[in-house]
C-alpha cells in the first residue's frame, strides 16, 4: 500500500468527481459549491506534488477569494428563472460527443509519451519535505535561489527570475480590479437623470 | 486499465496527474459549451484553468519526475501567475455579467446576441 | 464405423428429411387445394407437426454427426498445426451429368465447418418452427387481413395458409442444408437460388398485402445483381481450373456389368489446384493460367483469381445484403417474423458469409479487402441507420446486416474463425432477438416501438429472454475475468483481428478498419437497448394495446428460453471438457495455408496477419476493453435518453435534423436507386416503346423541326445562357457566399465554444495524420 498513491487516488477522484458534478447539476448555486470543493480537492493534488505554497495559494486566492466573488455574482442574480435553466438536448449531446473526444485525445496523449510514466528515481525522495515559499519569494524578486547549483551555464544565464512578470502582473491585476469597479457600478444615478 | 490497477500500490507519475488534467479541462469546456448561465460559464473557465494548474504542478513536482526532467520552480511560478490571472479574469467576467444582468434584466447568455451578423 | 462412410449418410438423411416434409405437404394439401378442396385445422395442424418432426429429426441426426466428428477428430490437438489440410471428406452422391471437363454432381464436402453449420441450422430452423406452431396459430382458420383492405371497403377475408407455411419452411431447410453440405460451387449456385426463392415465397406470403409482394419482387431482383457476379466468378473459375469441386473427389464409377465400385483416380479440386500440398499451401495463382507463354510480371493469373474471387463476394453480398445491395433486407421484414428469424437473420442471410468462408483459399488478399472494406462501410451504415427506426422489425433488420458486416470485416481482415464463429453467435442471438419481437407484435398487434413501452410487467419472460438477445448482441462481459454472453467473445474476436490488422498495417486509411468495429460497437449497444427501453420500459405508449397485452403462449415462450440459453453460453467452453468450444471446432476447419500471414501481391503494403497472433494479450487485452467501453457508453447513452430522461429524444432529433433525415431515410438509397436505375430503366423502355410506335412517322419533318429547334436552343443557350448568367452566377455567388458565411456569426456563446472544441480536434487530426504522412516519413 502506498499513502501517497491512496490520497493521491481520493484527491483525484474529488476533483474529477466534483468536476463532472458541476457539468451535470442544472442548479447554479449548487454548481457554486461543487467548484469550491472540485478546486479544494486540487490543492490537495499540489499538496502532493511538493507545491505546498502553491497549494495555499490556491485555497486562499481561488477557493477564499475568486469563488467567493463567484458566489456573490450567484447570489445578485439569482432570480428564481435563473437558478435553473435547461439546455436543449441536442446542445448536450453535441457538448458531450465533443468533450469525449477531447478527453481521448487529452488522455491518450498523455499516456503515449514515455517520459511522463511513473519514474524510479525522483528528483527527490517522497520522504524529504521540499522547501518552496521562500524560493518563490526569492524567484518574484529576482533571485533563483534553487538553480543556483545548475551546472548548465546556458540555463544559469536565463535565471533572472520573474520580477518584470511579476510586477505587469500586480499592475495588470490593479488595472483590472479599477476596470472591475468601474465596469459593475450600478447605473441608477443615469436611470434617474434620463426620467 | 493498467494505470488503475497499479494505482495503490505503484507511485504516481506525471501521466496520472495529465490525466486528473484532462478530466478537469474537458469538464470545463464541456460546462462552457453546455450552460446557458453566463455565471456557469464563469465556473467553467475556471474548471479550464485548474486543469492547466495541474499538468504545470506536475511537470514542476520534484517527486514525480528525475532531477535531470522536472522543470523545478517554474512550473509552480506559472500555476502562481495563472491562478492571479483567474482571479483578475473573474472580477472582469463578473462585472460584465453584472452589467449585463442590469441592462437586460437576464443572466441568458443566450440572450446576448446583438451583435450576431 | 467408418466416418467417411457415416457422415456423408447421416448427413444426406438429415438434409432429405425436411424435402420429404416438403413432398408430403406439397402433394397432400397443396394439391387437392387446387382441385378446390380445402384441408381443415387439424389437418393442417398435422402439416406443422409433420414438417416439425421432419426438421427435429434432421437435428437429431445432425448431433449424430457432431459427435461421430468429434470422436473420430479431437479438438485442441495441433494436428495439422496451420500447416497440413484440415481433415474433411469430400465426394459424389450421384453424377447428373458430365460434359467433357465439366462434371455436374450432387456431391458433399464435410468438415467440422459443415458439421457445425448443420447443427446450428437444424437447431434453429427447428426453434423457429415450434414459435411458428403458436405464431401462425390464426392462419389455420379463415383469416381477416387488417392491412388490405377490398374494393367495398371491408377487410380481405381468405381462408388461412398454414400448411403453405409449414411447406415452405421446409423447403427452405432443405435448400440452407444443401448449401452448406455442398460439394462444389454449381451445386452450391442451385441451392443458392433455392433459398432465393424461398425467401420470396416467405417475404410474399401475405402476398394481397402490395408492401409484401413488392417486397418479395425487390429481395428476388436485388439477389438477381449479385448472383450474376457470382456466376461470372463461377465462369473465371471453371474456365481456367476446368472444375467446380472443392475437395479433391474419390472417383467412384460403376462398371457397366454389377455393382463392383472402382476408383478412378482422384481428381482434384478447387482447393488443392490452387494450393498444393508441395507450395505449402501457398496461393499459387499459376494454376489458374493454362498457357505457359504469358507474361509473369503482368500476374495474370492472379487478376483472374482476384475476379473470380469478387464474383462470389458479389453473390454473397447479394445474399448477405451487404452495401450497396442491402436495400432488400429492411423490405423483407414484410414476411412473417418466424420467417425473419430464420431466413432473414439467422440462416439464408449468414448463407453469403458462409461462401465466403468457405471459398476463403480462393480469395487473395486484394480481394479480401475488398470484402474487408464492403463489410465496414455495410457495418457503419447499418449500424447509424438502426439508431432512428422506429418499425421493432425494421431495428433488427438494419441490426443483422451491421452485424453481417462485422463478419465481413473479420473474413477480410484475415479473421477466418473469429468470422464464423460471429455468425454462430449471431444466429442465435439474432433468431432470439427476431422472436422475442414476433411475441410482443403477436401482444400488441402493431410493430411501432411507440406504441409499446412497459411491458416487462405483461410479458417478462419475452422481456428477459430479449434482454439476453441484446446483452449478446452489444457483447457484455467482464473483460478482466474474461466471461460473458457469446457475443462478448465473438465481437471481441473480430475487434482483436481488427485491432492486429491495424497493427500490422500502419497506413491510416488502414486504421480506419479498426475505429469502424468500435464505433460499431457503441452504435449497436445504443440501439439494441434503446429497442429494449422502448419496448418495456417506460410508460405504455399506446394504452389500450397494453391492456389488452398477454404473454405468449407456451409454444413461443419455449423456443425463446433454447434460444437464450444458447445465446448465453454457446461461446463458452464447454465445462470438464475445455477443448470443446465453437471456436476449436471452427478451428479445426480452417483452410489450408490461410492461417499464415499474407502479403498482397499487387497491393504490396497490404499485410494481413496471421489470426492467431490476435489473441496476444497485448492486442486482444485493449483490444476487448476499447469494445467493452465502447458498448458501455451506448448503453449509457441510451439509459440516459429512455430511463433517465436527461436528455430529450425529440429535442435530439430537432437539433440535429439533417443528419436525422439522412438515417431515417437510410441514407437515401432506396430514392437513390430508383433515380439512377429504376427509373432510367422504365423510362429507356418507354423510350424504346415509343419509337416502335412512332417508327411510321415522317422521320424528316421530325428532324428539320429538331434541327429548328437546336438551332433556337443554341442561340438561348449560349447567348443568354452562357455569356449573361455567367456574370449573374458570379454576382449571385458572391451574395449567396456573404449570406453563407454571416449565417456562421450566430452570436451564440455557447457555439462558439463548440467551434473552437472543434477546430482543436481537427488541428489535432490534421498534425496526427500529417505526422504520420509526412514528419515521421
Amino acid at each position: 500500500m502506498n499513502w501517497t498513491s491512496c490520497l493521491f487516488l481520493l484527491c483525484s477522484l474529488m476533483a474529477g468527481g466534483f468536476a463532472v458534478a458541476v457539468v451535470l447539476s442544472s442548479n447554479i448555486v449548487r454548481m457554486a459549491f461543487y467548484l469550491v470543493l472540485s478546486l479544494a480537492a486540487t490543492a490537495g493534488l499540489f499538496f502532493l506534488a511538493g507545491a505546498d505554497f502553491v497549494g495555499a495559494m490556491q485555497l486562499m486566492i481561488y477557493v477564499g477569494g475568486t469563488l467567493v466573488l463567484l458566489v456573490f455574482g450567484v447570489m445578485l442574480t439569482a432570480q428564481s428563472q435563473f437558478v435553473q435553466m435547461r439546455t436543449s438536448s441536442g446542445e448536450l449531446l453535441t457538448a458531450l460527443i465533443l468533450g469525449g473526444a477531447l478527453l481521448v485525445v487529452l488522455v491518450s496523449t498523455a499516456i503515449n509519451v514515455p517520459a511522463w510514466q511513473p519514474t524510479s528515481n525522483p528528483a527527490v525522495d517522497s520522504a524529504t519535505p521540499v522547501i518552496t515559499a521562500t524560493p518563490i519569494g526569492m524567484a518574484l524578486e529576482g533571485y533563483r535561489v534553487d538553480q543556483l547549483t545548475q551546472p548548465d551555464t546556458a540555463l544559469r544565464r536565463g535565471m533572472s527570475g520573474y520580477l518584470f512578470p511579476f510586477i505587469i502582473v500586480s499592475v495588470h491585476l490593479l488595472v483590472v480590479l479599477i476596470g472591475a469597479a468601474y465596469l459593475a457600478r450600478a447605473k441608477r444615478p443615469v436611470v434617474e437623470r434620463m426620467r | 486499465m493498467y494505470l488503475l490497477g497499479h494505482l495503490l500500490t505503484e507511485p504516481v507519475g506525471v501521466v496520472h496527474y495529465m490525466i486528473v488534467g484532462a478530466v478537469l479541462f474537458t469538464c470545463g469546456v464541456v460546462c462552457m459549451a453546455t450552460k446557458r448561465n453566463a455565471l456557469g460559464i464563469l465556473m467553467g473557465i475556471e474548471l479550464v484553468l485548474n486543469g492547466a494548474n495541474v499538468n504545470l504542478i506536475a511537470f514542476g513536482s520534484p517527486y514525480l519526475r528525475g532531477a535531470e526532467a522536472t522543470i523545478g520552480l517554474d512550473g509552480q511560478l506559472m500555476a502562481m501567475f495563472v491562478i492571479v490571472l483567474a482571479a483578475a479574469e473573474a472580477a472582469v467576467a463578473l462585472a460584465i455579467a453584472l452589467n449585463f444582468y442590469n441592462n437586460f434584466g437576464s443572466i441568458d447568455v443566450d440572450r446576448a446576441n446583438q451583435l450576431k451578423g | 464405423m467408418n466416418p467417411a462412410a457415416t457422415l456423408p449418410a447421416v448427413l444426406a438423411i438429415a438434409w432429405l428429411l425436411p424435402l420429404a416434409a416438403f413432398a408430403v405437404v406439397w402433394i397432400g394439401y397443396s394439391l387437392p387445394q387446387l382441385a378446390g378442396r380445402r384441408p381443415g385445422a387439424t389437418a393442417q395442424r398435422f402439416a406443422g407437426w409433420l414438417a416439425t418432426s421432419a426438421i427435429g429429426s434432421s437435428f437429431a441426426l445432425s448431433m449424430f454427426a457432431l459427435v461421430v466428428w468429434l470422436a473420430y477428430h479431437p479438438l485442441g490437438g495441433d494436428e495439422h498445426g496451420g500447416h497440413g489440410a484440415p481433415p474433411s471428406y469430400s465426394g459424389d452422391y450421384y453424377l447428373l451429368a458430365q460434359f467433357g471437363e465439366l462434371r455436374l454432381s450432387i456431391g458433399y464436402y464435410i468438415d467440422a465447418l459443415t458439421v457445425a453449420m448443420f447443427a446450428m441450422v437444424t437447431l434453429i430452423s427447428t426453434c423457429v418452427h415450434v414459435y411458428s406452431m403458436g405464431y401462425m396459430d390464426e392462419e389455420l382458420h379463415e383469416v381477416a387481413d387488417h392491412e388490405v383492405a377490398t374494393s367495398d371497403g371491408n377487410y380481405l377475408h381468405r381462408p388461412g395458409r398454414y400448411h403453405r407455411f409449414y411447406q415452405y419452411l421446409s423447403l427452405f431447410s432443405f435448400s440452407m442444408l444443401g448449401i452448406v453440405l455442398a460439394g462444389n460451387l454449381a451445386m452450391v449456385f442451385v441451392f443458392w437460388e433455392l433459398v432465393g426463392i424461398c425467401s420470396y415465397f416467405l417475404i410474399g406470403f401475405y402476398y394481397e398485402r402490395p408492401s409484401a409482394s413488392t417486397a418479395a419482387n425487390k429481395a428476388f431482383i436485388v439477389n438477381r445483381i449479385g448472383d450474376f457476379g457470382m456466376l461470372i466468378g463461377l465462369m473465371a473459375l471453371w474456365t481456367s481450373l476446368g472444375t467446380l469441386q472443392f475437395g479433391d473427389t474419390q472417383l467412384t464409377a460403376r462398371t457397366s456389368a454389377g455393382h463392383v465400385k472402382m476408383v478412378v483416380p482422384i481428381e482434384q479440386g478447387i482447393f488443392s489446384k490452387l494450393r498444393s500440398e508441395d507450395q505449402h499451401y501457398h496461393l499459387d495463382a499459376s494454376a489458374m493460367v493454362r498457357s505457359a507463354e504469358t507474361d509473369e510480371s503482368a500476374h495474370p493469373g492472379y487478376w483472374l483469381l482476384f475476379v473470380a474471387g469478387l464474383g462470389i463476394f458479389s453473390g454473397c453480398v447479394g445474399k448477405s445484403a451487404q452495401f450497396p445491395l442491402h436495400t432488400w433486407l429492411p423490405d423483407a421484414m414484410a414476411g412473417p417474423t418466424p420467417v425473419s428469424a430464420l431466413v432473414h437473420s439467422a440462416t439464408m442471410v449468414a448463407a453469403g458469409v458462409y461462401l465466403v468462408g468457405r471459398c476463403y483459399p480462393i480469395f487473395v488478399p486484394e480481394a479480401l479487402l475488398v470484402v474487408a472494406v464492403v463489410g465496414a462501410v455495410t457495418l457503419a451504415l447499418g449500424a447509424s441507420i438502426a439508431i432512428t427506426a422506429f418499425d421493432i422489425k425494421h431495428v433488427l433488420a438494419y441490426s443483422t446486416i451491421s452485424q453481417l458486416g462485422y463478419m465481413m470485416l473479420a473474413l477480410g481482415l484475415g479473421g477466418w474463425v473469429a468470422g464464423l464463429f460471429h455468425l454462430v453467435t449471431h444466429a442465435f442471438f439474432k433468431s432470439l432477438l427476431f422472436l422475442c419481437s414476433g411475441s410482443v407484435i403477436h401482444a400488441v398487434h402493431s410493430n411501432d416501438l411507440r406504441h409499446m413501452g412497459g411491458l416487462r410487467h405483461k410479458m417478462p419472460w419475452t422481456a428477459y429472454t430479449m434482454l439476453a438477445g441484446c446483452l449478446a448482441i452489444i457483447g457484455a462481459g467482464v473483460p478482466i475475468w474474461g466471461i460473458g454472453f457469446s457475443g462478448y467473445f465473438s465481437k471481441d474476436a473480430v475487434i482483436e483481428q481488427a485491432w492486429s490488422f491495424a497493427g500490422a498495417n500502419p497506413s491510416p486509411t488502414y486504421q480506419l478498419l479498426l475505429y469502424v468495429p468500435i464505433a460499431g460497437a457503441f452504435a449497436t449497444a445504443c440501439y439494441m437497448f434503446r429497442l429494449w427501453y422502448m419496448t418495456f420500459v417506460g410508460e405504455p405508449g399506446h394504452p389500450h394495446r397494453f391492456e389488452n397485452a398477454h404473454e405468449s403462449p407456451p409454444s413461443m415462450v419455449g423456443p425463446l428460453v433454447v434460444l437464450a440459453v444458447f445465446a448465453i453460453g454457446v461461446g463458452w467452453h464447454t465445462p470438464f471438457m475445455s477443448d470443446l468450444s465453437v471456436t476449436s471446432i471452427l478451428e479445426q476447419a480452417r483452410p489450408a495455408g490461410t492461417q499464415a500471414t499474407t502479403s498482397g501481391t499487387l497491393l504490396t503494403e497490404l499485410t494481413l496477419p496471421d489470426e492467431h497472433l490476435s489473441h496476444e494479450p497485448e492486442i486482444a487485452d485493449p483490444a476487448s476493453q476499447s469494445a467493452f467501453f465502447a458498448a458501455l457508453l451506448g448503453v449509457l447513452l441510451a439509459t440516459m435518453i429512455y430511463v433517465w430522461r436527461w436528455l430529450h429524444a425529440d429535442e435530439i432529433r430537432q437539433s440535429f435534423a439533417p443528419i436525422y433525415k439522412l438515417l431515417s431515410n437510410a441514407w437515401w438509397f432506396n430514392e437513390l436507386y430508383q433515380w439512377t436505375f429504376v427509373r432510367p430503366t422504365l423510362a429507356l423502355s418507354r423510350l424504346f416503346a415509343s419509337i416502335d410506335r412512332w417508327v411510321i412517322d415522317p422521320l424528316v419533318n421530325g428532324l428539320a423541326r429538331l434541327f429548328a429547334y437546336a438551332a433556337k436552343l443554341l442561340d438561348r443557350v449560349v447567348d443568354r445562357g452562357v455569356v449573361d448568367s455567367s456574370f449573374d452566377a458570379l454576382a449571385h455567388g458572391t451574395w449567396d457566399v456573404g449570406l453563407a458565411l454571416r449565417r456562421l456569426q450566430t452570436g451564440r456563446l455557447r457555439q462558439y465554444m463548440v467551434f473552437l472544441v472543434v477546430g482543436t480536434l481537427g488541428l489535432f487530426a490534421i498534425a496526427s495524420l500529417c505526422w504520420k504522412y509526412a514528419l515521421a516519413g
